[in-house]
């Protein structure tokens, strides 16, 4: 994926959101066995259906909770690259997104 | 000239194989050049059935010296503390290494099961196992936690699973030469020389680890294992990124998370299916911190340190 591509699609992601997307931000996967069931239902997605993926990881476009969680403290998170390194997800991600597969 | 007595118990063997490994010094430099007489070993020794147990008899009664006292693997008590599921020489292990245990000089635990019954102790423990001095955590082991050889000394452990080769013999060196005295362990009778500094003493990710940017992937040569995939090196002691595996590499720098092999609760979470090469985290969180460090300042290291990395801390900059 290009430059270009990627702000395509870091755009649409946006869209979908601003326009009212319901996603799974509930449950927060408490425990590592959570968390793989969330990455097996990701993994039954194509590659190409990023709304299927927004909705199960739970994206939202703000910070999420009483600690304001968000993309740019994940550890999945490359900084500059602007993008969610989780294999399942590899998607562009802004800094002050959040899903809840969040991890530091 | 100092006799060495190497023996096994619940064991695979794979510290006798990480002992002929050894370089510096190697296992026959400890004949040739250190005066080692090496008795008996399981893959060395010449001696068979009862020309052996007549060896063992004349070391627990006193009649030739034992100097240096080798064990691998654990004690096996099954079953019902009788130790008959393991027998050597006519009888059951466990009394072999009681007997030989009073009469030598130095023992030392070689390998995760002699020192704290590694693997073969992990729930339910079905062979009764332990370790010489320690039972994972705890004090006591096979011997009692008041057990002293007759140098004085507690149990010298070489933990890991194997214990590197070179701790082996370097250990063996120096007990042998007299100086065993100068030997200072750590509350697990661990070596200080070697246990002191962490696995990720010396990682080649480092920088990854200090910039928060994680391997997602075995064999990724960017990114920190630390982070998601299970890999122990901030918390585990042992010098697998200063002394080199076969002078080469170690497991982190080859993309393979550290497993903890050289501490008590070895392994893991008691191998629990999803615990095994997965970071365990609580609501998003590591459950086990870096040595030394606590949940707030941790999270807000990585806030800083993930707004400071540069641009190549997310590349592969390993290129051929």
């Amino acid at each position: 994926m290009n430059s270009e591509q990627q702000h395509a699609l870091l755009r649409k992601m946006a869209q979908l959101m601003q326009g009212g997307l319901k996603t799974q931000t509930e449950p927060f996967p408490e425990t590592e066995k959570e968390f793989a069931a969330i990455l097996t239902e990701l993994r039954q997605l194509k590659a190409d259906d990023i709304e299927g993926k927004m909705v199960i990881s739970g994206f939202v476009d703000q910070p999420y909770g009483p600690d304001k969680q968000r993309c740019m403290e994940c550890m999945y998170y490359l900084v500059h690259r602007e993008w969610c390194d989780l294999p399942e997800l590899a998607v562009p991600v802004d800094a002050d997104w959040w899903c809840r597969l969040w991890r530091i | 000239m100092a006799n060495l007595l190497w023996l096994q118990g619940g064991a695979c063997s794979g510290n006798t194989m990480s002992f002929l490994n050894a370089e510096e010094p190697s296992a026959c430099d400890l004949v040739t050049d250190f005066g080692i007489n090496v008795l008996w070993h399981p893959s060395l020794g010449l001696e068979l059935g009862e020309n052996l147990q007549k060896m063992l008899k004349a070391l627990t009664a006193g009649t030739l010296a034992l100097d240096i006292f080798v064990f691998e693997g654990t004690v096996v008590n099954a079953p019902n503390g009788t130790g008959e599921w393991n027998r050597f020489a006519g009888r059951p292990m466990r009394d072999w290494v009681r007997d030989l245990s009073k009469v030598a000089n130095f023992v030392v635990a070689v390998g995760d099961c002699a020192t704290w019954g590694g693997i073969p102790a992990t729930a339910p423990n079905p062979s009764e196992s332990e370790g010489l001095q320690f039972l994972k955590r705890g004090h006591g082991g096979f011997l009692g936690k008041d057990f002293k050889s007759k140098a004085g000394l507690p149990v010298i452990n070489i933990p890991g699973c194997p214990a590197h080769p070179d701790w082996i013999t370097q250990i063996v060196v120096a007990v042998a030469t007299g100086r065993g005295g100068d030997l200072t362990l750590d509350e697990f009778q661990r070596p200080k020389t070697f246990f002191t500094s962490f696995t990720q003493t010396g990682c080649t990710r480092n920088m990854h680890f200090a910039y928060k940017v994680s391997a997602t992937e075995f064999g990724q040569r960017k990114g920190c294992l630390f982070y998601d995939l299970g890999c122990r090196g901030p918390m585990t002691h042992s010098p697998c990124n200063r002394i080199l595996w076969n002078r080469q590499s170690s497991k982190t720098r080859a993309g393979m998370p550290c497993m903890g092999c050289t501490e008590p609760e070895f392994p893991f979470f008691d191998l629990a299916p999803g615990t095994v090469f997965k970071t365990q985290t609580v609501m998003g969180v590591p459950k086990d911190m870096p040595s030394g460090v606590d949940k707030t300042g941790y999270i807000k290291l990585t806030a800083a340190a993930k707004a400071a990395s540069p641009r190549w801390a997310e590349e592969d900059i390993f290129v051929v």
